[in-house]
């Protein structure tokens, strides 16, 4: 745009622009500031913390510091091998190696200038724990508790997760409670303490902590502050403009804007413009509308991995709103509990259930040429009164019927006929499943087998992810395709610079987190890889933004 | 159990809040949150609202039941869920500045005064009123001076308890929620009237 020729005046002159207030652009922020840069943060949304807060606020850092406090050892070489592999592909070499050897940095830079202290999970495994270079715990760290009363003003600013939010508990604790098998162990009372005194925890603690940081060196955050173009001079990003209050907004970037402003899943051309699948049912907040990525595009960004996604099942609670939408719950333990099944519309199993979330959607989008539908598209978990007796169904504890609206029939005939599945086909599926659950085996898809699915399992249960589904009555619910995030958009470089389709970097433009081309590609290497490589390539991009 | 308070002064006697107040459709549109109702009886009904609960909006369903109707001074009321564990209750009452407060009763001992063909439209605005846990600013009122000779206090009793093994955490979270409610419509009554017969 020929801004300057028309020399209009800026609002705000910083050195460092940061869009986006998650984890990326929180350590962006403070990796610029602490290399001398003058920053702002601009965020679209009323509250900071976007996606991460509303996460598991769980960090993945192969071969960080606080694994040999927990006894696991780790090297370069293994996470390269294992995160290589589980990129399919759909990520460079090169920059795979950036975040694995970026990414320990980050974490001690992180502690450094936050009030941020890691607990390594030693029983939180990679989701594949079995390839090479796969590791049993340690690569997840957990960002403890976080008392929002140290925010000040600040406190009513910071985004509240609809559901993890809701316990203070640390990622520790809720593991060591048995928070997915044991629900009614939980300290309630100790939980509803700690929320009343203003506690939070997950991914509330982690932005918690990083907005203190940023606040403490003086970086206010400029809320309901929408970027929507970046402003080009001579061949180089010199500041954004966006919408606040109405009105244009313009900020000036010295040297340089750092992207970190979320996904393109609640955008829904956008989605169904690139993904490998529906997306129908997000589970991040509703303003993660790629605002980022079309603003990259609009500068000649090369994009990658534009199929993907953090993909996630979702189930609802009808009428349950957050921001103003549906909620849509991330299943990560309903399935991989006993006494449950996934099936299609036939009535057949067609994956693992306990299987990683990301890596669970994608059969979901299997492609039936004959019919030019997806086979297994609708899908429902399907379960039992024993399950019902035992385990936590959303917010529904153990113990107490389900609410109406969740389907319900005495046999497995009935139930199939209300969801609009094949009877015969369930009746089928669900003797040969208690057939596996009664030998303790599931060979049709293994469930069970992966150390991953016994975490999310029952301890206590004969299999852990294992269970007959034949006492009544029984139930279902339709599982959705969601996604915590999308991981395609532009691709940065080593110093996490977005790369034009030229092959050549957009001087002053940087991205980090869901608005760059995810640097696992297809994979999902563990707890925290979303935010691991986020923050990563935000301490990478604001060190180097800084010292232009 | 979380129980809240909240009273205000409306330069209007109590015979004229309470000719306001016993008809729901006076007020109703005051409130937010209500999905919907199905009358059983007299006495007691069944409702959809939507409340907060922590930072997501969720569908209640509850079992309204009066426990008292005793116009112009006092309406009590006990509230029980059918989806979610959770039970409450409250009282509207309304008492001329000056004189003894009337203390909320206990529900359930107080006898039941019939409460004829204005109950239900009372009883609908209630229970709407109870469930607006809605975000949302009060209305403007005129700064407060002297009240007037003939004011009344509105005085709005509300209590929510969770049952189950959640109920400690759910309690928590319906605690904050309460008291901007109770505020928010007591206020929007008392602007309303104030504004009114200010005419």
């Amino acid at each position: 745009m020929d801004f300057f020729k028309k020399k209009r005046k800026w609002d705000l002159e910083v050195d460092v622009v940061v869009i986006g207030s998650g984890a990326a652009g929180l350590t962006a922020a403070i990796a610029a500031h602490s290399g001398g840069a003058k920053v702002a943060i601009l965020e679209k949304a009323a509250t900071v913390g976007g996606a991460t807060a509303v996460s598991g606020g769980v960090v993945w850092v192969p071969c960080n510091h606080h694994m040999s406090e927990v006894g696991i050892a780790d090297s370069r070489d293994e996470a390269l091998a294992y995160t290589k592999r589980l990129t399919d592909g759909r990520s460079s070499d090169d920059l795979v190696t950036t975040f694995i050897d970026a990414a320990p940095q980050m974490l001690r830079f992180v502690e450094e200038q936050t009030s941020l202290k890691f607990t390594a999970l030693a029983k939180y495994p990679d989701y594949h724990p079995e390839f090479p270079g796969g590791k049993p715990g340690g690569r997840s760290l957990d960002a403890g508790l976080f008392d929002a009363n140290e925010l000040g003003d600040w406190k009513k600013k910071l985004r509240r997760s609809p559901v993890f939010g809701m316990t203070a508990m640390s990622v520790t604790e809720a593991t060591e409670w048995g928070v997915f098998s044991k629900p009614l162990s939980l300290p309630f009372k100790l939980l509803g303490e700690r929320y009343a005194k203003g506690l939070v925890c997950y991914g509330g603690a982690l932005t918690g902590k990083l907005l203190k940081a940023v606040l403490d060196r003086g970086i206010q955050p400029i809320l309901e502050t929408g970027a929507k173009e970046l402003v080009v001079d001579e061949g180089r990003v010199a500041g954004v403009r966006a919408t606040k209050a109405n009105a244009d907004y313009f900020v000036r970037a010295k040297k340089g804007v750092v992207l970190a402003s979320g996904g393109f899943e609640w955008n829904k051309k956008l989605a169904a413009q690139f993904l490998g699948g529906p997306l129908t049912h997000p589970n991040s907040p509703p303003c993660n509308e790629g605002d980022g990525l079309v603003m990259a595009m609009s500068v000649g960004a090369d994009l990658g991995n534009m199929t993907e996604a953090w993909w996630c099942p979702s189930l609802v609670i009808p009428g349950e709103e957050y921001d103003g939408a549906q909620l849509n719950r991330g299943d990560f333990a309903t399935r991989s509990l006993p006494h449950t099944i996934i099936v299609n519309r036939r009535g057949q199993r067609f994956v693992n259930e306990a299987q990683n979330y990301n890596d669970l959607m994608k059969p979901f989008f299997a492609f039936e040429p004959h019919s030019y539908e997806r086979a297994n598209l609708p899908a429902f978990i399907v379960f039992d009164s024993q399950y019902l007796a035992k385990y936590a169904l959303m917010t529904y504890m153990p113990g107490r019927p389900p609410p109406d609206w969740i389907p319900k029939a005495d046999s497995l005939e009935a139930l199939a006929t209300k969801i609009g599945v094949d009877a015969r086909g369930l009746a089928a599926t669900v003797q040969r499943f208690n057939g596996f659950a009664r030998e303790g085996k599931d060979l049709d898809f293994h469930r069970g087998e992966s150390l991953y699915d016994r975490f999310y399992g029952d301890p206590d249960a004969a299999n852990p992810n294992l269970g007959t589904i034949e006492k009544g009555p029984f139930h279902a619910l339709e599982v959705h395709p969601g996604a915590i995030g999308t991981k395609g958009g532009a691709r940065v470089n080593g110093d996490a610079q977005v790369i034009g389709a030229s092959g050549a970097p957009i001087a002053g433009l940087y991205a980090a987190d869901n608005v760059m081309a995810g640097v696992t590609g297809a994979g999902y290497p563990g707890a925290g890889s979303t935010i691991g490589a986020a923050m990563t390539f935000g301490f990478l991009a604001g060190r180097h933004a800084a010292k232009q | 159990m979380p129980e809240v308070e909240y009273v205000t002064t409306v330069n209007l006697p109590p015979e004229t809040i309470w000719e306001f107040v016993k008809d729901m459709n006076n007020w109703a549109p005051m409130l937010t949150g209500y999905q919907k109702h199905e009358i059983i009886d007299d006495t007691d009904s069944i409702w959809t609202l939507k409340g907060d609960v922590g930072v997501l909006a969720r569908r209640v369903e509850l079992r309204a039941h009066v426990t008292e109707w005793n116009g112009p001074e006092r309406v009590s009321f006990t509230l029980t869920g059918i989806n979610e564990e959770v039970d409450g209750g409250g009282t509207l009452s309304m008492a001329r500045v000056g004189a003894a407060s009337i203390a909320p009763t206990s529900n359930a001992s107080t006898a039941l005064a019939k409460p004829e063909g204005l109950f239900r439209k009372m009883l609908n605005g209630i229970f709407r009123f109870f469930f607006r846990l809605m975000h949302g600013k009060g209305p403007e009122r005129a700064k407060a001076g002297a009240p007037a000779e003939n004011a009344s206090e509105l005085r709005f009793v509300l209590r929510m308890d969770a049952g189950g093994p959640t109920g400690p955490l759910v309690n928590a979270m319906l605690a904050p929620a309460l008291l901007p409610a109770a505020e928010d419509l007591a206020n929007k009554i008392a602007a309303h009237l104030e504004k009114q017969h200010a005419a």
